[in-house]
């Protein structure tokens, strides 16, 4: 999650008694989201996502194919030329591991938020959390040596069982939970959505303040990186969906799913990787930045394929 | 003619006459389902995001019991007042019906679309003195009460007899997320209090004579419709009429409604006489359970109930099974227990009924029927041979056949128009005996629907004979119109028709000849829209040099209808 991966940056440089009240908080946060995604889906919908396995096949070429690449290219088409040289190659380097690793559980949110299809999306976060362990470091290797960057990572197993088990728990809970009580299914849901839209504020509010240095003193080719790496990933997805006629409903969910990124998960990886580098704040700078405004561009995404959903709605007459 | 060659067609199980059941009135017909099915749940009210309350058989009788001593011993009603019913598909509103019938008093169902002028003409029309209203329709009462006879009104939460904590949840999301609460601005009381008041009042031994001298000829429920003239008028139907077709629309399902076994989704307004006697009556009955859904509209609201619950049977009007059938989420997972449904209120397309049997694998079959025969006069069978295309035949003890002009039966494959004579057929017009005799006659219901019967005993309706637009189902009367357009500033003279729609079936057209600067579309829609339901709305404004009128200056519809007229149309075709 964005929120944890913040603290966790924090964490690397600062550690506090408020970051643990916070992480808290946001932890309280995502769980229930989570159960309130997983209440509002039924078995059913993820035998339908399974059967239909185009949208995970092309979610997965996306994410370990488009990602890495999109920003593999920002950095060398902006983020090397425009920068001051100090240091860039450590900053590129935090790009890359944040490009390269799968999706996280905030893509499920924005999934359910922008009315795509919730089941896929949780589904396709499992499979690439699942694949990482390969994918991952693999696309790594082959970006990182592009730049001459002679940088081998393993992702540590335990991480991405733990967010898969972070995923899943909750949701099939939720999933119970609804199973045993439509009502508690319900409210469960629209609890979760509210926390969901609460999230997206708080996270801003806690980072901002803190990082307000940070904002200050980043030169705008890293920003250019971290924002644009999400936008065109969603992007590029969104239209490869489209041309291969996947249902509006799907598209939107791979395109969310491959611009959302496990930004937690980098974080753990570059603190796990690299916590005795001196460079370490560099290779965190991307991530960081990245995180927060992921978070911005898929609320500003979300409002557009809604509005797309509702165009889509059928409307008809009173019936009677 | 009194050959059936129809009765061949029924079902062995379907008998060809059936009896009253020994109820003398619907109170009779509603206690007997009360104390069969006793504990299992009657009615489940699911929202769009899946929240939803439930009441069983003797839950709804105890509490229709205690709404009708409210009525009785609180308001002190006498036998025959009536009382209006103004609500979206909600628990209350079984309660409240019941408890109506309950009390010897008598029904009248209004649609909740309907604007202040419409909402006035009914409850003065109907001398209605209390009215039981939705809490999101409040908004225009303090216009149009003072207009009417209503003394008393009891306001209606949409999440009456949810669990606290959803029913809570609900009214914040009503209150703060939809805005759909308009401040209540009249004298009320609420549901809740209405029935604890009822409760404390009640004395069986002045229960017992609500409905002393209330027999099945005596007058259950003003129920509305067009009729043949554009102004709305009340079909009185009768406890007889109502516990007739009940039973009636029951044997002629024959097998394919099993008894205290069916979840039929209400997806259609209770205060419609499709829904009311079949759902609210007719599975009630049976022992089903309905599950009831407040509004259909976008048809993704119904998304959740088909997913919690294991749906048997759906009644609907051909909107709304095309509507489903284009739906992604119902494509992928079509209902697995579903066992049958039925359709009425407008013509089934073909095309419809086909997609929906190859994708449901259960059968669907059209019937027909109007406010004035409770309503359901044919239907196909159900476990026998269904005809596309056709209404079917006629449910037992009905005769029905297509007669010439001057009321003589025509040939078999003849078009002409339908009449019935049956159980079901109202009593007349309330307080209109000029309008009850042009349709009323030696017991048989003159329809003003063109039909042909075919050798079996089938009926397809050929057209109608009448003017009136059917826009899903809803009359739309022309006269009413275009007596709103000709209000219009700069409209000289207006016609209007309906032309075919594929999706309501037929939509409200007006042709209109207007003076220099002329009305824009928009100014007439809008104008329309202030004082006519939304159903009656005109989709389409065409703005032309001359109407096609007879000799004697009568706009001539047809002609507009053939569309031999050249016009410079202006396309308004925002949503009605």
């Amino acid at each position: 999650m964005n929120g944890l991966m913040i603290l966790a940056a924090e964490s690397a440089n600062q550690a506090t008694v408020v970051n643990e009240f916070e992480e808290l908080l946001l932890r309280v946060f995502i769980v229930i989201i989570m159960f309130g995604l997983g209440a509002g889906l039924t078995p059913k919908d993820f035998g339908l996502a399974l059967r239909r396995p185009w949208g995970l096949v092309i979610g997965w070429l996306t994410q370990f194919g488009i990602m890495p690449l999109v920003t593999y290219l920002l950095i060398i088409s902006v983020l090397i030329p425009f920068s001051s040289p100090e240091g860039i190659l450590l900053v590129a380097l935090g790009a890359l591991i944040m490009g390269s690793v799968p999706a996280g559980t905030t893509s499920n949110l924005f999934t359910y938020f922008s009315k795509g299809n919730l089941a896929l999306s949780v589904t396709m976060t499992v499979n690439s959390t699942l694949w990482a362990f390969i994918m991952t470091p693999a696309a790594l290797f082959i970006y990182s040596n592009l730049l001459g960057l002679d940088e081998s990572l393993s992702v540590p197993f335990a991480e991405l069982a733990l967010v898969i088990f972070g995923l899943i728990v909750p949701v099939a809970l939720g999933m119970f939970l609804r199973k045993l009580s439509s009502n508690i299914g319900a409210v469960l849901e629209l609890v979760g959505g509210v926390m969901g839209l609460l999230f997206i504020p708080f996270l801003i509010i806690i980072w901002v303040p803190r990082n307000w240095q940070l904002l200050l003193t980043t030169e705008w080719p890293t920003y250019a990186v971290a924002i644009g790496m999400g936008l065109v990933g969603m992007t590029v997805a969104y239209y490869i969906a489209k041309a291969i006629k996947l249902h509006p409903m799907n598209a939107r969910t791979v395109s969310l799913e491959t611009g959302i990124n496990n930004g937690p998960l980098a974080i753990a990886v570059i603190i796990a990787v690299y916590i005795d580098n001196p460079g370490i704040d560099e290779i965190l700078l991307i991530p960081a930045l990245y995180s927060l405004f992921i978070v911005i561009i898929s609320a500003a995404v979300t409002l557009v394929f809604r509005r797309a959903n509702v165009a889509a709605e059928q409307k008809i007459p009173n019936l009677l | 003619m009194t050959e059936r060659p129809w009765l061949a067609h029924y079902p062995k199980e379907v008998p060809q006459t059936i009896d009253g059941g020994g109820f003398n009135n619907l109170a009779e017909l509603l206690s007997s389902a009360a104390s069969n099915f006793d504990k299992q749940k009657a009615f489940t009210q699911v929202m769009a995001n899946g929240m939803n309350g439930s009441l069983t058989y003797a839950q709804i009788d105890a509490h229709a019991e205690n709404f009708a001593s409210y009525l009785r011993e609180v308001l002190g009603l006498k036998q025959g007042d009536r009382v209006a019913v103004q609500m979206p598909n909600c628990l209350a509103y079984p309660i409240v019906a019941f408890g109506v019938f309950k009390a010897g008093l008598v029904l009248v169902n209004t649609n909740p679309l309907y604007t202040a002028p419409e909402m006035t003409h009914q409850f003065s029309d109907s001398g209605a003195v209390t009215l039981i209203v939705s809490d999101m329709f409040v908004d225009r009462l303090s216009e149009v009460l003072p207009k009417t006879q209503i003394k008393t009104v009891v306001t209606v939460k949409i999440s009456e007899f949810f669990p606290v904590i959803v029913a809570g949840v609900i009214r914040l999301v009503q209150r703060f997320w939809n805005r759909s609460l308009p401040k209540i601005t009249v004298e009320h009381t609420w549901f809740q209090d209405a029935l604890s008041q009822g409760k404390k009042a009640r004395n069986s031994a002045n229960s017992a004579k609500y409905l002393d001298g209330i027999g099945l000829d005596s007058i259950a429920a003003l129920q509305y419709t067009g009729g043949t003239t554009g102004v709305s008028k009340g079909a009185m139907l009768s406890h007889g009429n109502l516990v007739m077709n009940t039973l009636q629309m029951i044997a002629h399902s024959g097998d394919g409604m099993r008894r205290g076994k069916e979840i039929v989704l209400t997806a259609l307004p209770l205060y419609h006489i499709f829904a009311f006697t079949v759902n609210l009556m007719g599975f009630y009955h049976n022992g089903a359970r309905n599950i009831i859904v407040p509004s259909p509209r976008p048809p993704s609201n119904l998304r959740k109930a088909f997913d919690n619950y294991k749906v048997t049977w759906l009644s609907g009007v051909n909107t709304l099974f095309n509507a489903l059938l284009n739906e992604r989420w119902f494509q992928d997972a079509p209902p697995k227990h579903l066992h049958a449904s039925a359709a009425g209120g407008m013509a089934l397309q073909e095309s419809v009924a086909t997609r929906w049997r190859e994708l449901t694998g259960t059968p669907i079959v059209e019937g027909y029927g109007l406010t004035e025969s409770s309503p359901v006069l044919t239907f196909n069978p159900l476990t026998g041979l269904a005809k596309d295309g056709t209404i079917g035949i006629p449910v037992p003890s009905t005769e029905v056949k297509c007669v010439d002009e001057s009321g003589n039966e025509v040939a078999i494959g003849e078009p002409g128009e339908i009449i019935a004579k049956g159980p079901q057929i109202m009593l007349g017009y309330w307080q209109r005996p000029e309008e009850t005799e042009k349709t009323l006659k030696d017991g048989w219901l003159y329809t003003g629907d063109i039909a042909q019967m075919d050798a079996d005993g089938y009926f397809t309706i050929v057209d109608r004979k009448k003017d009136m637009i059917l826009v899903s189902g809803f009359n739309v009367y022309p006269n009413e119109v275009e007596e709103q357009i000709a209000a219009v500033p700069g409209v000289l003279e207006v016609g209007v028709i309906g032309v075919p729609d594929e999706k309501s079936g037929e939509k409200v057209t007006a042709y209109v000849v207007a003076t220099v600067p002329a009305p824009s579309a928009e100014q007439i829609i809008a104008h329309c829209r202030e004082n006519l339901a939304a159903y009656k709305i005109p989709q389409t404004v065409h703005f032309v040099d001359e109407l096609p009128k007879s000799p004697i200056g009568k706009i001539l519809r047809r002609e507009l209808r053939t569309g031999a007229i050249g016009s410079n149309s202006s396309d308004a075709s925002k949503g009605a």
